[in-house]
Order: structure tokens, then sequence, then C-alpha cells
């Protein structure tokens, strides 16, 4: 088992060149049969959210004192699964980690679609998404600015920046491999590749300002990956909501957001490797790499979790201590430890090197992982509202169909906006790739030219 | 149109060396420049510090752009903040009006996006892109598997034309061709 774990170093650049351009053949007719089924879910999704739009809020569950719940949730959530693409494309870039090279442009891809479908969530949630303008600052006949003391402000400025960063530097990184692509393709194919690849050959002058621009834009992703769920969870730790008002939100956000998203990356990624035929490219040694990350982040949120309980029994609030008396032990106990038993226990099994390498239990793990997160999401936003200071207002919520289908919509958007880019442009950077195999086979010559 | 080393056309050509590594391709852009010959430029597949430094060009001016851009960035956020905060007095829950805390958070989003903006328009300015036109001597293996080394001379110059490709030979070049330029 451990030699399955090695860098693979076998492949020439042409193997490579055909593993990832042959992912770019035609799809057949499953394929088509699977982006007709997310996008009927989406047109689904869509219908209700116009019935809302008509006939207002009403239609949801949202209830006082439950006025934030699911499409909050789903927002969260959303933005939460976009970190680990940036953590991956960025972060790991800038320490050289080479494993990222096979799984970036994916958990990339990911990010931009997840922040994407995060997005429509703060619309959705309005009464009056026409309004939504209203939050850009400018002079205005109205009288109406927006607040700049205000968490939401903050949050409409940080995830328009991580949208349109994402996107920037995702582009950037595929038009070398697009432009790779283009002289290997024909018809409309080489048309769209040519106009999306800019006219790129590789010349050394391009190369200087690329490597150079692509360096900046990780380490200006890298803060910005950071700044953005500490800035959401200060949607909540600004208000003086028991469950919410918190300082831990910040750094616990942020590991929650890496550690969902690195699950969404291996639930994406275990059964893509082998229907788009790419495991000679996204082998066993890189998922074992994501599912270090999954155990680690793990640990740190199940440590958030005891610090945040001991925060709470150590402050003596009273208040604080009844909504998580009510969060543990009330009617939505078995949400807390649904969470407990994704988040917490089963992300152990991950210190077995056996499980790291198995694929289907990786598969099942990660989607435990994908609900945990959800579901502690949910505690966080509908359960602390729900238990809040005034006993006389503790409500419940019951989700409506609205509700529900337009969640699962929303998986169905972002899972067929990933198939659609995963079918049609490079989903594994040969440029990459490449560089990493370079780099490998000069340091084995390296290291047997000094043995002699 | 490519010819043969006996051609005997006149006027300007490219000598094109291929290699299959970018070491070894970075070994003959170094001994191009020692002989002297300046005028010549290269294709790659990949990103390459070895090309890099045997180019010996100066750092690439995103650097400035960026920063010039994160700057541009900060004082908007600031022009927001503040301009709209003195225009319209909303005093809440008794905070200054000019309150620097929040303020700084939309001055690190702004300073992101327009750093962001500014790399990639400068990458594209300075890189020459979007390019309508091939760089002469492109070949498709150089987004694939090979480095070229293309040099501009001229044909007229016997001696000089056999010295480059000695030159890309002797530094490992598996092809050296001649092409009308």
């Amino acid at each position: 088992m451990a030699a399955a774990l090695q860098e693979p170093t076998t492949p020439t650049f042409r193997d490579i060149d055909r593993g990832v351009i042959r992912v770019m053949e035609f799809p057949g007719l499953a394929y088509w049969i699977w982006i007709a089924f997310c996008f009927s879910l989406v047109a689904i999704a869509a219908a209700l959210w116009t019935r809302q739009i008509y006939s207002g809020l009403g239609v949801t569950g949202l209830r006082q004192s439950v006025m934030w719940a699911i499409y909050i949730t789903n927002f969260v959530f959303w933005v939460g699964i976009a970190h680990s693409g940036t953590l991956i494309s960025a972060i790991l870039f800038l320490f050289r980690t080479r494993w990222r090279t096979a799984v970036y442009r994916a958990a990339e891809t990911m990010t931009l679609f997840a922040v994407a479908t995060a997005g429509l969530f703060p619309m959705i949630h309005l009464g009056r998404p026409w309004f939504l303008y209203w939050l850009l600052p400018y002079p205005n006949e109205r009288y109406l600015q927006p607040d700049f003391r205000s968490p939401l402000v903050w949050d409409a400025f940080a995830v328009s920046t991580y949208l349109t960063v994402s996107a920037l530097f995702l582009f950037m990184g595929l038009i070398p491999d697009v432009a790779n692509a283009r002289e290997q393709s024909t018809g409309w194919r080489k048309t769209f590749y040519s106009i999306l690849s800019l006219g790129w050959q590789g010349t050394d002058r391009q190369w200087r300002h690329f490597s150079m621009a692509y360096l900046l834009m990780a380490g200006l992703a890298t803060p910005l990956v950071i700044s953005v769920h500490s800035v959401v969870s200060w949607d909540f730790a600004m208000a003086q909501l028991p469950g919410w008002h918190s300082t831990i939100f910040a750094p616990y956000f942020v590991a929650g957001a890496i550690f969902s998203g690195v699950a969404m990356v291996m639930t994406l990624l275990i059964p893509m490797r082998k229907w788009l035929k790419i495991e000679d490219l996204v082998t066993p040694w890189h998922i074992d790499s994501l599912a270090k990350i999954v155990l680690l982040t793990s640990l740190v949120v199940s440590y958030s979790y005891a610090t945040e309980s001991f925060m709470v029994w150590y402050s003596g609030d009273k208040i604080e201590q009844m909504t998580f008396h009510m969060r543990y032990f009330g009617p939505w106990g078995w949400i807390f430890w649904v969470m407990i038993l994704c988040n917490c226990l089963i992300p152990l099994l991950l210190f077995s090197p056996r499980i790291r390498v198995n694929m289907k239990a990786l598969w099942i793990i990660s989607i435990f992982v994908n609900i945990g997160m959800w579901f502690e999401r949910f505690d966080i936003v509908a359960g602390s509202l729900a238990a809040n200071f005034n006993p006389s207002q503790w409500s419940s919520y019951t989700p409506s169909i609205t509700e529900i289908m337009i969640t699962v919509g929303s998986f169905a958007w972002f899972l067929g906006l990933f198939s659609l880019f995963a079918k049609f442009l490079p989903i594994v950077s040969m440029t990459e790739l490449k560089e990493g195999i370079t780099f490998l086979r000069q340091a084995v010559k390296k290291g047997s030219s000094t043995e002699a | 149109m490519r010819i043969g080393a006996n051609s005997t056309m006149s006027g300007a050509m490219e000598i094109i060396g291929s290699f299959a590594d970018d070491q070894l391709c970075a070994r003959g852009i170094s001994d191009l420049r020692a002989a002297q010959v300046t005028d010549f430029h290269v294709f790659s597949p990949i990103p390459s510090h070895h090309i890099e430094h045997a180019m010996g060009k100066p750092k690439s001016r995103v650097r400035l752009f960026v920063l010039i851009g994160g700057i541009t960035g900060i004082m908007t956020a600031l022009a927001i903040t503040i301009g709209t905060s003195w225009e319209w007095n909303l005093v809440a829950g008794g905070k200054p009006i000019i309150s620097w805390p929040p303020f700084i958070i939309i001055c690190f989003e702004l300073m992101i996006l327009f750093g962001g903006l500014s790399a990639v328009t400068s990458f594209l300015v300075n890189a020459g892109l979007p390019a309508f036109n091939s760089s002469s001597g492109y070949n498709s293996r150089f987004g694939e598997d090979r480095f070229g080394v293309v040099v501009k001379c001229d044909e007229a110059d016997g001696a000089g034309l056999e010295k480059i490709e000695s030159i890309l030979r002797n530094a490992g070049a598996e092809e050296v061709l001649r092409e009308a330029a």
C-alpha cells in the first residue's frame, strides 16, 4: 500500500496532456441526462422562488423569532465550501506543496461555483430582492446610504471581492492550459479555446509576467480567504444574541470552512477521477493528503466546540447557559449530536492509513462531514434564534417545501455548473503537473549525481 | 517556409532550437548571451526559473501595478466610508460618526479587490495579451513538451548562422532548424 502513496513521477508531458484532453472529449448520453436532471431541479427551485417573490416570505417557514433559517444556513455553508479551493490553490501554492497540483483546479472551480451559489441566498432571503442594489454605496436621491458599521455591509464587500478574485485567479491559471487544449482541438472547440486563451503561446515574456501576477494573486487571495469567513462569522458574532455573541467565531468559522470545503473536494473528486478516467493523474497519494487536512481541521473544529462550551460554562452567564442547554438537550438536540457524530467522531477514522486510501470509505466520510457541517450552521443560525433572551419568544421552525426545494436546487445548480466545467475545460492543471514532474525529475537527477 | 542549411535565399531568418529539458534550454540561452547574441525569444510549456534566470530580464513590473492598485483600493474605501459618514450623519449605537475599526475592513477588502484587478490587467498588458498574431517560430509542441529558442538573424551572415546553430547543438538541442522569418 505504501507504494500506492508515492508521488507519481512516470507520466511524460504528453501523457499528461492526453489524459486531461481526453476528459474534454464530447460527452455521452449519461452525462447529458445528469446535466438535464440537475438543471430540472434548478428550474423547480427557480419556479418556487418566483412564487415566493410573488406571494412574499409567508411561503417559507420563517416566523418570529426564527427569521434567519435555512437560506442563511445555506449561505454560510456555501461560503464555507468555497474556502478549501482558495486554501489549496493559493495558500498551498505559497507553501510550494506539490500534491496540490493535481487537485487544485477542481478545488478552485468548486470555490467559484460555491461562492456563486452562496451569493444567491441573501437575494433569495430578501422579501424584495429587486432592492438588492441598495447595498451599493453611491450618492443617491434616497438619502439612504449603507451603514459601514454593519457586518452585513462588510459581508457584501467581502463576498463580492471573493467572487471577483476567485474568478480572476481561476481564469489566469486556465490560460496556459486552454492554449494547450486549443492546439489539440478542432472545430468550435478550437474557436472557443482560442478566444479563452487570448492568444497565449508561452513566450518567456508571457511567463515572466504570468508568474509574478499569479504569485501576487495567491498572496492577495490568502488573507482574503481568512477575512471572508471571519466577516461571515461576524454577521452573527457582532449581534448580542446568546449563541452568536462569541469572540471565538472567526477562527472557528474559518477552520470549519476549510474542513467542510476539503470534504466537498473529496466528495467531488473521488467519483470524478473514476468517471473521467483520471486515476493516473489524481492518485491515492493526492486523496490521502486531502484526508489528512480533513482530519486536522476536524480536530480544530472539535476543539472549538469544546472551547465554546467551556466559555459558556465558565462565564456564568445564565442566559447563554440556557441557550446551550437547549442546543444540547432541547427539541433540536438531535441536530447537535448528529453534528458531533459527523464532525468530531467519524473523521477520527482518518487516523487509519488504510482508510485514507480506501476511496469508498473516504467518500462516505466526506458525505458525513458535509451533512455535519450543514447541521452545524443550522444549529448556530436557527437554533440560537429559536431559544433567545426571552422565553416568551421561544419558538420552533419547520422548513417549508419552498425552502427545501430551493436548497436542493442550490446543490443541483452547483453540481450542474461543476459538471459542465469538468467536461469542457481542463479540470486538472496540465501546466502545474508538468512543472511538478520536472521538479521531481531534476531533484532525482541531482540526488543521483550527488550520490555518484 | 522551412529551408535547408544550404539555402541561398537572402533576408531575415530564424534559427529554432528545440530542447527536451528546461535546464538544457537555459544553458543554450546563457551560451547565446555569452556570445553576444541578444535578439531571440523562448517558448516553454511551463514557467521555468532556470530559463528566467538565464534570460536575465528585469523583474516583472506587475508588482508595481499591484502596489498602486492596492493603495488605490485603500484610498477608495476611505473616501467611500468617511465621505458617506460625513454626508449622512447616521448615529448608530452611540458610536462615533467616523468609526475607524469597521472602516478598516472595507479598506482591506477593496485593497484586495483593486490589487487583484490590477494584477490581472497589468499581466495582460505587459504580456501583450490578447495577442491576435502568432509569435515567430511558434510550434504547437512548445506548448506541449518542448522548449524552443528562436534566434533572429541575417541569412547573409553565413558564419554567424553556423555559430548560433553550433551553440544550440552544443547546449543539447535535439533539433536545430532554419526558417525564413
